[in-house]
């Protein structure tokens, strides 16, 4: 099937995209990698009257790092560059693993990050490891630059806190603290080329065996990739040990609220929730202790 | 040098020539059913039905011929011969008369400027239905009450098979084991979705460019539809990519056919994956109830199986299946008593039809279950168990025929028992979390339609520039059977088989080969090529005899010459003696014939010779099983296989590999759920991730019937995987899995189960 009629630009800048943004409102789409937006154009649940290409954007595809302060990735980088980027291997080996484990080399090569965070799908591959490393997007608009921590980004699934006017430039993530540690794991149906079925993100900083600051994220078992915030707080400030852990795993299950689908039932997600917790907060352990 | 000598030098024969057609395969100029189309042609696409099963009280056309660019819509109406067709049965119409019986039963075209016209223009026809109550299950389709499917009722047939005193046996049995199997739809999940071509040439003749694993039967039912004489209508395949069945029914040709017919213009019609979902065949669920006696010594004494099938909404070739999978319900041992049940029914589910094994893959997946069951229970290994009943020269088989020859399964569990003895004695890791397991999986597979003549012919003519050319009917869908006929004909004629020529799969130009399935274009239409060859070589060499003064049993054939061996220097070109023969008006095209030795089985009974020649295997699987998250990694899968003969090794190695990824999807992932299963979105077939090495044993046993002593190997490849894979669980996990696919929340409820019995204990 071909795709209905639509204009279609390539602006060059950012401003010139947001102007055409601000024009045609409602009835345009951004489209930056396109691998989740043409498959919905494609089978026709996203008919927009225009769509605008980011790609050309070059100040969006940029990745950076300043060890003081953090890391920003340009909303338009590819995931490619984020699983090859130096840094980011070093420095957020979390970060690195949720983009190459997710789709497939071709899906890598076209997608963004911005794009997976901005689709706002509930299983969102690059969710847990931002919001367990504490990630603050940027989103721009003609009148204003401002800033969202991704633990407010998401509001349902397709929905996020940006505005129609707005663009994502870029996403924050600030240097791990001293021996912190940080980890993504998941579980899907098959290994290659499909949608995670439970994913958790996590980040912990210990010191002196005591569990310091503490972060997980849960994908694809709520509307939205959720924080376990009762499973945080009962770690949190304790002396690290294997039974604590198989009990924050326990509660990070217990708050999470998955829902049956051709997947996984919810009873295997919430049992995975557990299983997903405890090997990404002990490898997160692993690497905080080697630090 | 003796001729036999000479002529084994330059056999073919055992040798991976390379596919024939790969280069435009690898550098992307071979053309697919979706290439041929010229820019003129219309476009076809069909309405097709969202209810499962309803009557149809009215189709509304008027506003969808008044679409611009819509140049027709036809309905059942339309056509002009009989509107029904199948390869078996025929039941299906081409496009629903009265009523709908699935979800994307066709009931109307649309034939438009464009593609996007034609959908535009088929969005406005309007359908009334009443609906009618549906069944989806197969034993509600047959309890008494439940409303028709079809006017003669909704059995599509039954198989029995009883041989000795089974009831006996039970009584006198040391162990008996009584389980019950369950299988799902498959989608076969070929790379190319179906698209065809069809035109009128100038001789009136429609000619159709489809893809297609049987062009001659497609020719048969298109006449039929279109109330013509077969003459009147030519298929040629074109690069198939892929069939594993579902390219045996008529998917396009039909449509193409009718369009072209009634509009005398060009047409052509592409599936969209999601369309080709969901309206071609799968493969049949099965539902399988097994029980079986063996002796303390670890024989086999009976079995009592009861097979109920889910045929879908139509027949396709679901009879084949009714009657395979009983046969083959023993598996490869030989069961002195046996009573088998075959019994499938109509429901409102998608067509089952035609799928790699015609219902083999899920009755192995049962009596591969059974057989480490029984071992567990006499305390033997299961490769002992095999051994022990494993069929063997004289053995019978289930319809009591006996085998004379090429019975391969005991060398093929010789072949593996190292290697499944070194795997079994590897100490699971310390890692307590995952466990490792093996497991066995053996077959055996009836080459060729079930009980049926199911000939074959070729035609090999001498050119008179010496050149030979080859004629058969035979599709080649990517499994390579037109270099194995190429091998074969230009071995016996002792040319390189770059001068063999061959045209195939052409209806207007080839005669019949049967469809490619069941195993069967090496051992069939090989024979047949091999027997238009031979007699065009005794042509030859008459011709060479009187041309050469000399002994004709003195000459043979080398490089397109025919020589002396008797010292004498002299020699003939093929040319030479082509140019003779033609001039002096003698054939130079010899049609070869093949058809195996089967007869019918009794109705009553199932007593009969069904195949001519089995083929035989037995696998190994080794897997690691998580116990926390119950993801299954295939760790490697050796595989071995007789063939009787492996005429091209690689391509034998090839089916191998895809054979075994094919059964690793069907054992641990692939599920088609009618009304959910979209796409390959939702429908997961393994990558390249999922797939271990895999190691090829070929084995060969010959067969005296088969060209060289081939027999065939497209099927079985998948056939042992499956009960590996599900063996290598339940040894890792002390607890077993009954239904497929072993995705993870099976995994996860064996764990679970088996977790008393595991070989470390879960330390969560
Ligand atoms: C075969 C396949 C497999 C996949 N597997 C996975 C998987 O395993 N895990 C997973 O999480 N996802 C998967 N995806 C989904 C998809 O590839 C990812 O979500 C990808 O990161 C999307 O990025 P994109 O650049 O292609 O986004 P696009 O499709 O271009 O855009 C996605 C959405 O974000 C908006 N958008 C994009 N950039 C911006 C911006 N800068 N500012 C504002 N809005 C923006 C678009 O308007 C659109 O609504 C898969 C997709 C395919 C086709």
């Amino acid at each position: 099937m071909r795709l209905p009629k639509f204009e279609y630009f390539e602006p060059e800048t950012l401003e010139e995209a947001l102007r055409l943004l601000a024009e045609w409102r409602e009835r345009v789409c951004v489209l930056a990698g396109g691998t989740d937006v043409l498959v919905k154009m494609r089978n026709g649940r996203l008919k927009p009257g225009a769509v605008i290409a980011l790609e050309r954007i070059s100040s969006l595809n940029g990745i950076g790092f300043d060890l003081r302060k953090g890391l920003t990735i340009g909303a338009g980088a590819k995931l490619s560059d984020v699983t090859s980027h130096p840094d980011i291997l070093r420095y957020y080996p979390a970060i690195a693993r949720a983009a190459r484990v997710m789709a497939n080399v071709q899906v890598r090569n076209m997608g963004t990050i911005g794009g997976n965070l901005c689709n706002a799908a509930p299983s969102a591959e690059n969710a847990p490891p931002l919001m367990a490393l504490g990630a603050v997007v940027t989103a721009a608009s003609l009148e204003e630059e401002r800033r969202i921590t991704l633990d407010d980004f998401f509001r349902g699934p397709g929905l996020t806190a940006m505005k129609p006017e707005e663009i994502m430039t870029s996403i924050f993530v600030p240097t791990p603290p001293a021996n912190s540690g940080a980890s993504y794991q998941r579980i899907s149906a098959r290994c290659g080329v499909d949608i995670a079925a439970v994913s958790v993100g996590a980040m912990i900083m210990i010191e002196d065996t005591v569990c310091r600051e503490v972060r997980i994220a849960l994908g694809a078992v709520a509307p939205v990739p959720m924080r376990a915030l009762s499973a945080e707080a009962f770690l949190k400030e304790k002396v690290w040990s294997e039974e604590f852990l198989r009990e924050a795993a326990r509660i990070s299950a217990d708050e999470s609220r998955p829902i049956s689908d051709v997947r996984a039932s919810l009873e295997f997600r919430k049992q995975m929730v557990a299983v997903m917790t405890q090997r990404a907060l002990e490898e997160a352990y692993g690497r905080a202790i080697k630090r | 040098m003796t001729a036999a000598s000479i002529k084994e030098k330059q056999s073919l024969i055992g040798t991976s020539v390379p596919r024939i057609g790969v280069d435009g395969k690898l550098n992307g100029k071979a053309l697919f059913s979706n290439d041929v189309a010229p820019k003129n042609s219309l476009w076809v696409k069909a309405l097709r039905s969202e209810l499962a099963h309803a009557k149809i009280e009215s189709i509304d056309i008027k506003d969808a011929l008044n679409t611009p660019g819509c140049v027709a819509i036809l309905t059942a109406q339309d056509i002009p011969g009989n509107n029904s067709f199948g390869i078996i049965n025929k039941d299906q119409p081409l496009l629903a008369g009265s009523k709908v019986r699935f979800v994307g039963d066709p009931v109307a075209l649309a034939v438009a400027i464009s593609e996007d016209v034609a959908e535009l223009a088929l969005s406005k026809i309007h359908v009334t239905y009443t609906e009618l109550a549906s069944i989806f299950d197969p034993e509600e389709s047959l309890a008494p009450g439940s409303p028709f499917i079809h006017e003669k009722g909704n059995l599509l047939g039954k198989r029995l098979i009883k041989k000795g005193a089974p009831e006996l046996a039970f009584e006198k049995a040391d162990v008996i084991i009584e389980r019950t199997y369950q299988t799902t739809c498959l989608e076969h999940a070929y790379l190319e979705p179906d698209a065809g071509y069809a035109y009128f040439d100038s001789d009136g003749k429609i000619v159709i460019y489809a893809s297609t694993q049987n062009p001659h039967y497609d020719q048969a039912d298109v006449a039929s539809l279109l109330g013509l004489e077969a003459d009147r209508v030519r298929i040629i395949q074109t690069n198939t990519g892929g069939g594993f069945g579902s390219k045996l029914d008529l998917n396009t040709q039909g449509f193409l056919g009718l369009a072209c017919y009634l509009l005398k213009k060009p047409v052509r019609m592409v599936f969209s994956r999601e369309e080709a979902f969901l309206c071609t065949s799968k493969r049949h669920p099965l539902k399988i109830k097994y029980k079986s006696a063996a002796s303390k010594d670890g024989r086999l004494l009976a079995i009592d199986v009861k097979i109920m099938g889910d045929t879908g909404a139509y027949a396709s070739y679901g009879l084949a299946v009714v009657s395979r999978s009983a046969i083959h319900a023993t598996g490869p041992y030989e069961v002195p008593n046996v009573s088998i049940e075959s019994v499938f029914a109509y429901t409102n589910n998608p067509i089952a039809g035609a799928m790699r094994g015609f219902g083999v893959p899920q009755v192995a997946f049962a009596h591969e279950s059974q057989m480490d069951l029984l071992a567990e229970a006499l305390g033997v290994s299961p490769l002992e168990i095999r051994r022990r009943n494993a069929l063997r020269l004289g053995s019978t088989t289930a319809t009591k025929q006996e085998l004379t020859a090429s019975v391969g399964i005991q060398t093929c569990i010789e072949a593996i028992a190292p290697h499944y003895e070194a795997i079994r004695n590897k100490t699971n890791s310390k890692d307590s979390k995952k466990l490792k397991g093996v497991g066995l999986g053996c077959m055996m597979y009836g080459i060729g339609n079930t009980g049926t003549q199911n000939p074959s012919t070729a035609q090999v003519e001498l050119q008179s520039n010496g050149g030979i050319v080859l004629y058969s009917g035979a599709a080649d869908i990517g499994q390579g059977s037109s270099t194995v006929l190429i091998q074969i004909v230009a071995t016996e004629l002792g040319v390189g088989a770059e001068k063999i020529t061959l045209v195939n799969a052409d209806t207007g130009l080839t005669t019949s080969a049967g469809a490619t399935s069941a195993s069967r274009q090496t051992y069939i239409s090989g024979n047949a090529a091999l027997d238009a060859a031979r007699k065009l070589k005794e042509a030859i060499l008459t011709e060479a005899a009187t041309m050469l003064k000399a002994n004709r049993k003195k000459l043979y054939m080398k490089n397109g010459n025919v020589l002396d061996s008797s010292g004498v220097d002299s020699s003939v070109s093929f040319e030479q003696i082509a140019n003779k023969a033609k001039r002096e008006g003698r054939p130079l095209k010899w049609q070869g014939f093949f058809d195996p030795d089967t007869t019918p089985l009794d109705p009553e009974t199932g007593q009969g010779k069904p195949y001519a020649t089995f083929a035989f295997a037995a696998q190994i699987a080794e897997v690691e099983v998580d116990i926390l998250t119950a993801e299954v990694t295939v760790k490697k899968i050796i595989a071995a296989h007789d063939v009787g003969k492996a005429i091209n090794p690689e391509s034998v190695k090839g089916q191998i590999y895809g054979g075994a990824a094919m059964g690793l999807g069907f054992a641990l992932m692939e599920e088609f759920i009618p009304g959910k299963t979209v796409s390959l979105k939702d429908y997961h077939i393994p990558t390249f991730s999922d797939m271990p090495p895999v190691e090829c044993l070929i084995i060969e046993e010959p067969e005296p019937t088969g060209p060289f002593g081939a027999k065939g190997v497209g099927e079985p490849a998948l056939i042992p995987t499956a009960p590996a894979i599900l063996n290598a669980i339940a040894d890792a996990l002390g607890s077993r899995i009954y239904s497929l696919p072993a995705n993870l929340e099976r995994v996860m409820k064996a764990i679970h189960s088996g977790a008393s019995k595991m070989k470390f204990r879960l330390n969560q």
